[in-house]
């Protein structure tokens, strides 16, 4: 599968704080790509470089989609990056419209596709057939996912009262109805369930297998990150330490090391071995 | 089974208001200065103290007994059960008791003026509650938008002798484009922030208002501002080389006609902004102001621009007090940066939020409550404001999220489907 996403030396500093330190690292079209690290890796802040909530202070971070177009985010403005370039992402701390319905929230993900419907509100406003038609497209797409995602009987209810899996589920939904090609995902199995982290990944492989997009994951849940990625890449101090199949990188030892903060020299308990081995 | 009502308890407690009652009533009832020929002279009526007393002994005793009994209000409106016909009704109904209220008895000039200016503020309400309500951008200078409204009209119709119906598209175009101008730096700020600079700039423009005598007359105002026509027809007794309207229908002159005509644009004015409002909020950018103001960050990236869609919210808005300060204008036939203090725009405010935010009947009846009212007990004098404070502290007390609190959700999937 061709390369979908090619950061290139990217560096993010806050002032003295280095948060990210020169990582280069490529994501593939059709491919789940897991970025894990310890607490303070700067995994979410990678993210919010990607998706234009933080300027890079240098490097580039290039998108190439199959159709051939070239963007690079590194310069984007946030919105413009998922509305011309086709990122989503979802947040660690679910970032729902609580007080709107499922429903509304999946609509609203489809926003420039119904503004340019509704031809500056103006085709809507007088209730023209072409606003009525791309609604009922959108109203269609948004019940698709619903059903996808299991949660058609609560179209109606407000997003902010559905139990917390549903939640990142519709979060997941509402970032794919902008039609991404890059899907980012910012610790979706946090705070559910073994039963709900396996229906995450079982709806993660489905995106993956019918939408053909690339998925970029972080993630702390490791039966959702050694299941589900086709390659794994290991930050520790906002630099790369290690990069590969989830296989290799289980028994990379300076992730072991910077996972358990051993020493150099220091062999891995066997215990902590065999755990790792079987996560 | 109705519930068990602790009488003693009731009982204790309808005594404990009435004492209070009592103590206020002491000096606010029992002693009044009169005015007679030795001067000013106290007189006490400290019968009216122990009456005061007993008014409030029962209203609280009654209000104890009938409290279990009303069906329980969370603060939490239920959107799930929210049904959507049942607001349509209420609205028609309203609009055509509107419409017809000056063909009723109760349609005297004393009555339609006062109408007229409660819809005056029920279009503002309506304005501010697109900035307010939908988009979530707390706007303290409202008012400074209706100014610009009603000297868009005045000015021009001086300088240019410009009608009516000529500057009313104009007006609400020049408000929009100080919404704009205004909009545009200080959108990025955020609630409280985003407050103080629009009070900021509502009190800036009154003072160029002030200042700018020879634009805008200064503290003298602008006078004499030319009435609207009906279809060019003027509504006066006369008028030498034109056709009057009274003439052109052939009925006798009566001030209540023009009154009434008033009464009509302003209705018409008011339903259009409520029309333009309740439809688009189920367009997409209608839902994306809502969405933002959930949550922006999770706006942005959904590829929603945040600065154009609050600026499209905020312009909408100000156009619409553009066209109620054209409207104001020439109601009035004179204006003066007295009509534009801070507190019009604090009682503009408040009527979206004890109205409900985002609720189109909740600002019309916290206008009607909020203007009507004190307009109407013009005979209490002094205890006009009292009751006032007083109506305005017992709705925060009763509805804290506002009179008619509550979403309804702009699309709905079953519907759809059945459609």
């Amino acid at each position: 599968m061709s390369v979908l996403l090619n950061v290139e030396n990217l560096t993010m500093r806050f002032g003295g704080l280095v948060a990210i330190d020169d990582l280069s690292m490529t994501a593939r079209q059709g491919e789940i790509t897991a970025i894990i690290g310890p607490n303070g890796a700067g995994k979410t802040t990678f993210f919010n470089c990607l998706t234009g909530f933080y300027k890079p202070t240098q490097g580039r971070i290039t998108l190439t989609p199959p159709g051939g177009d070239e963007w690079p985010l590194q310069s984007m403005q946030g919105f413009r990056i998922a509305k011309k370039a086709r990122v989503a992402r979802t947040f660690q701390n679910i970032r729902l419209f609580a007080g709107m319905t499922v429903l509304e929230n999946l609509l609203v993900a489809q926003h420039n596709k119904l503004m340019a419907a509704s031809v500056f509100s103006l085709a809507g406003l007088l209730g023209l057939k072409s606003y009525s038609r791309a609604e009922t497209e959108a109203v269609e797409k948004a019940r698709q996912w619903l059903v996808r995602i299991g949660l058609e009987k609560s179209a109606d209810i407000p997003a902010g009262s559905l139990p917390y899996g549903a939640q990142r589920r519709l979060e997941i939904a509402r970032a794919m109805c902008t039609d991404p090609v890059l899907l980012c995902l910012d610790e979706p199995a946090a705070g559910l369930n073994p039963k709900e982290s396996l229906e995450l990944n079982d709806l993660l492989l489905d995106i993956r297998k019918n939408n053909g997009i690339g998925l970029l994951l972080i993630e702390h849940d490791m039966s959702v990150v050694m299941r589900i990625s086709d390659h794994v890449v290991v930050l520790d101090y906002g630099a790369r330490i290690a990069d590969g199949t989830p296989e290799q990188v289980r028994h990379d030892p300076a992730v072991i090391r910077a996972y358990l903060g051993a020493d150099e020299d220091e062999p891995l308990p066997p215990a902590v071995a065999r755990d790792l081995g079987e996560a | 089974m109705a519930p068990r009502i602790p009488l003693p308890h009731a009982l204790k407690d309808s005594a404990l208001a009435a004492l209070v009652a009592a103590l206020l009533a002491l000096p606010m009832l029992g002693f009044r200065l009169a005015d007679s020929e030795q001067g000013l002279q106290l007189e006490t009526r400290l019968s009216w103290v122990p009456i005061a007393a007993a008014i409030v002994f029962a209203g609280r005793f009654l209000l104890i007994l009938v409290a279990p009994l009303m069906p329980r209000r969370g603060g939490k409106p239920s959107l799930a059960t929210a049904s959507t016909r049942r607001p349509l009704l209420i609205g028609l109904a309203l609009a055509a008791a509107a419409i017809l209220l000056p063909v009723t008895p109760f349609g005297d000039r004393n009555i339609l003026d006062k109408a007229t200016l409660v819809l005056i503020y029920v279009m503002l309400g309506w304005g501010l509650n697109i900035v307010v309500g939908l988009a979530g951008l707390l706007v303290l200078g409202y008012v400074a938008f209706y100014a610009v409204g009603a000297y868009s009209y005045a000015i021009l119709s001086q300088a240019f002798g410009l009608s009516f119906w000529q500057c009313l598209p104009i007006s609400g175009a020049m408000a929009a484009i100080f919404g704009l101008l205004v909009g545009f730096p200080v959108l990025r700020l955020r609630g409280d922030y985003l407050a103080i600079v629009t009070l900021g700039f509502g009190e800036i423009l009154r003072v160029v208002l002030l200042n700018w005598a020879s634009l805008t007359g200064g503290p003298n105002g602008i006078s004499g501002i030319a009435r609207p026509t009906f279809f060019g027809l003027p509504m006066v007794a006369n008028s030498p080389g034109h056709t009057t309207f009274h003439d052109f229908f052939n009925l006798p002159f009566s001030p209540t006609q023009r009154v009434t005509f008033l009464y009509y644009v302003i209705l018409a004015l008011a339903l259009l902004t409520n029309l333009i409002s309740l439809r688009i909020r189920r367009l997409p950018i209608g839902r994306a102001w809502e969405a933002l103001r959930e949550d922006e960050i999770a706006c942005r990236s959904l590829g929603i621009n945040p600065t154009t869609t609050k600026l499209s919210a905020f312009a909408l808005g100000t156009m619409f007090a553009g066209f109620a300060g054209c409207f104001f204008a020439t109601r009035q036939g004179f204006i003066s940066p007295e009509s534009f203090t801070f507190l019009e725009s604090a009682v503009i405010l408040a009527i979206v939020v004890l109205g409900g935010m985002g609720s189109q009947t909740g600002v019309v009846l916290a206008a009607v409550l909020l203007v009507g009212l004190p307009e109407g007990f013009r005979e209490l004098q002094q205890y006009r404001m009292v009751a006032f404070g007083g109506a305005m502290v017992l709705i925060m007390l009763w509805r804290p999220k506002g009179l008619l609190a509550g979403r309804a959700p702009t699309i709905s999937l079953n519907r759809e489907e059945a459609a």
